[in-house]
């Protein structure tokens, strides 16, 4: 047994935040049904089938992290102590900010660029021949920060309510949007549940399935300028997905790929994970990062996570690297 | 929140913001970075059997933990054979009281560089009890004149670009020390020099111990590991219990790869130190004080091993061998350096900290790690750090309600 504290251990408030939101809200952000599940409105997607497309609501809340990390700095900066404090489950209430007013800040182009990744995710599966459902207003985001954070019990009670939504879909299959997600799916799931015998999929596996059964090439995104890859730490080393990427965007028309010298397993964290606790140091790493791709020459680098394109998009300051997601190289081509 | 974590959360949080604000330790960083990848790139190339040594080691290192107490039994069995005196410490505070038995007080000491000795407050504890004590590793020395922790295990001073290091000499030594790196190292050269000789106690850590010959190993490239621990008539070494392994044969492989993972090819000094000096050379009689000390001194530290011994996740990080790679490797290290740690440091460190110093400690490492896996690509033992962190919170958050 480690050596216990002297005294009860508290974790730092903006943890704490977060699993309020989770236990509360179904998502780390406390965001409403329709904010995570408007992207879908028009594809008439059902609701049960034997795929199941499960976005966790992770690109959907990505404009709105920045407002919530933002709100706890300013906590810091004031004396009400954001780090560790009393008591913070309703950090909000007693800080005076609303949810509302937080998230009323929110650029509408940021809100409409994610929620048009998730729906461009969901047509290139359909594009490629996948017959995909969801779980519309009824997805809960997966617990991948509850996790990450260390709130097991927590994420043992969340996981039950989301393994019945799955359920309820008659699936056998999921694809994810995120690696985060596929890595708590794949690597916790099971040990809370024995019966969890759904196969998990990322999104790039399954495009990757698809585009191997046979010679075709699709058209890329138009993309001018060389094209460098930002493996993802939890993509590249949890999952072991690297060499799927490179052969999927090898069939990809009009992209000239270049290795970044951090590549593959010995890619670099973009910070992201850190940006709870210490959103200072994060913006630091995922600048550092920004100038490792940006010193492949390349214009453009791609992402394949949600987490890391928000943190490299904001971490590119003056340099001139675009970042795009994946899906979007993807679905500019595809989709046309 | 308790006061005294709260406080020690934000003592932590402020260094490790002065130091990701500090320009000079991301530039002396991203330079050290640079050199290491080259420098391990190359010595793996040169021995590329090394990579395959690794594994043996490991499991070398896997099968030592489950012969802690035997091996620690035949240590100081063997050491005893060699005219050494071995000991066991369960705690850190035993082993400053065995310490405090072998020096005394008013006593001038060499030491060279020891993490074991961070661990437990050592320079602190002995300057305490009225010692004059000197770290004689450069790094280590230039951090105890700016009176601070080390900043990387292997380079303590990693951070401190020369121009601050003629500064601090100027001042210290009350003469110009000019900017110049040859200059420095020669002034502490002779500063040192004679401080070996004077010592009444050399005191050192170790790398890795053979339990079958009670051989201690120090790898070192500066020499003063050879000076610190051979001149003084009396050398004591402080090492933790995972740095036994059953046989000397065994403790060669787990020097080489070492020394690899930390960049060298091979390094200018491999000190293998058995016993006391002796010599028959008069009728054949043995004597013990020659040249080098009469007295070897071996504690053998536990201060939370075993506990880690005894859980499948944290036994690995009792492979950890300190070669120090894993920190040029952390995203977060790189710009923070040693603040990002306590008295162990970084990913790695935050497992050292539960099981050795407490968890409360271990809290703001634990919460610092990226979780994102870099060090375990780079590690010889493959250590999972990720895991590790991710079980801590798990502690912690449950402990915390």
């Amino acid at each position: 047994m480690a050596v216990p504290a002297s005294e009860a251990l508290k974790l730092p408030a903006a943890l704490e935040v977060i699993r309020g939101n989770i236990n509360k809200h179904g998502n780390p952000l406390g965001l409403k049904g329709q904010e995570v599940s408007g992207w879908a409105k028009g594809l008439d997607l059902p609701r049960r089938g034997d795929v199941l497309f499960y976005t966790a609501g992770e690109y959907q809340m990505l404009p709105y992290i920045d407002s919530l990390v933002g709100a706890l700095e300013r906590m810091q900066e004031g004396s009400i102590g954001f780090s560790l404090m009393m008591g913070v489950r309703n950090l909000f209430d007693r800080a005076g900010i609303s949810a509302e007013k937080l998230y009323a800040s929110v650029l509408a182009k940021d809100r409409d660029r994610f929620n048009a990744i998730v729906r461009k995710a969901a047509e290139v599966l359909q594009k490629m021949g996948l017959e995909i459902c969801w779980l519309g207003e009824q997805e809960l985001y997966s617990g991948a920060l509850l996790y990450e954070f260390g709130y097991g019990d927590d994420l043992r009670q969340h996981a039950r309510k989301v393994i019945d939504g799955f359920r309820s879909t008659g699936a056998k299959t999921i694809i994810t949007l995120s690696p985060h997600t596929a890595e708590v799916l794949t690597q916790v799931y099971p040990k809370l549940d024995d019966t969890f015998d759904f196969k998990v999929k990322t999104f790039v596996e399954a495009v990757w399935e698809v585009m191997q059964q046979s010679d075709q090439r699709w058209p890329a995104a138009r993309i001018s300028g060389l094209v460098t890859i930002h493996d993802a730490c939890r993509m590249a080393r949890e999952l072991g997905i690297t060499e799927e990427i490179r052969g999927i965007l090898g069939r990809l028309d009009g992209i000239s790929i270049v290795e970044a010298e951090q590549n593959r397993r010995w890619t670099s964290c973009c910070g992201g994970p850190g940006k709870m606790v210490f959103p200072e140091i994060s913006k630091k790493v995922a600048a550092r990062r920004v100038a490792e791709l940006a010193a492949t020459g390349a214009a453009t680098a791609v992402s394949f996570c949600p987490y890391c394109l928000a943190q490299l998009d904001a971490g590119r300051g003056d340099t001139k690297l675009e970042v795009v997601d994946f899906i979007e190289l993807l679905a500019g081509g595809m989709l046309g | 929140m308790s006061a005294a974590s709260e406080k020690i959360f934000r003592d932590y949080a402020k260094q490790l913001h002065e130091a990701a604000n500090d320009p000079s330790i991301s530039l002396a960083l991203s330079r050290a970075i640079k050199s290491y990848r080259e420098n391990v790139n190359k010595a793996l190339t040169k021995f590329p059997h090394t990579v395959e040594l690794a594994e043996e080691v490991r499991g070398i290192k896997d099968r030592a933990m489950d012969r802690l107490d035997e091996m620690v039994e035949t240590a100081i069995a063997s050491l005893a054979d060699n005219h050494a005196q071995g000991y066991f410490a369960s705690t850190a505070a035993d082993a400053l009281e065995i310490v405090d038995k072998l020096v005394g007080s008013g006593k001038t000491i060499v030491k060279s560089k020891s993490m074991v000795g961070e661990e437990i407050g050592l320079r602190e504890h002995l300057e305490e009890k009225g010692n004059q004590i000197w770290e004689t590793d450069l790094g280590e020395f230039i951090q105890q004149l700016r009176h601070d922790r080390p900043m990387h295990i292997l380079s303590p001073a990693i951070h401190v670009p020369r121009e601050d290091v003629a500064k601090l000499f100027t001042s210290f030594f009350g003469k110009e020390v000019p900017p110049d790196i040859a200059a420095e190292v020669g002034t502490v050269r002779e500063f040192l020099r004679e401080k070996y000789f004077q010592a009444d106690i050399g005191m050192s850590g170790a790398n890795v111990v053979a339990a079958d010959t009670g051989s201690i190993i120090v790898i070192e490239n500066e020499g003063n590991a050879r000076l610190s621990t051979g001149a003084p008539p009396v050398h004591i070494v402080i090492v933790g219990v995972e740095k036994l392994v059953p046989t000397l044969q065994e403790a060669f492989k787990v020097a080489e790869v070492n020394w690899r993972y930390a960049q060298y090819t091979v390094p200018s000094y491999v000190n293998i130190i058995s016993g006391p000096s002796k010599t028959g050379d008069i009728e054949k009689v043995t004597t013990y004080g020659a040249h080098g000390p009469r007295e070897l001194h071996v504690i053998f530290l536990d201060a939370g091993r075993k506990a880690m011994a005894a859980e499948p996740l944290f036994r690995q990080a009792l492979f950890c061998m300190r070669c120090g790679g894993c920190m040029y490797e952390c995203p977060v290290f790189a710009l923070t350096a040693g603040r990002f740690g306590y008295r162990y440091l970084a990913g790695i460190g935050a497992a050292w900290t539960a099981f050795g110093s407490g968890m409360e400690y271990a809290l703001p490492l634990t919460y610092t790690c990226l979780r994102c896996g870099r060090c375990m690509e780079r590690c010889p033992m493959k250590i999972d750090v990720p895991s590790m962190i991710a079980e801590l919170r798990r502690r912690m958050a449950a402990s915390a309600g």
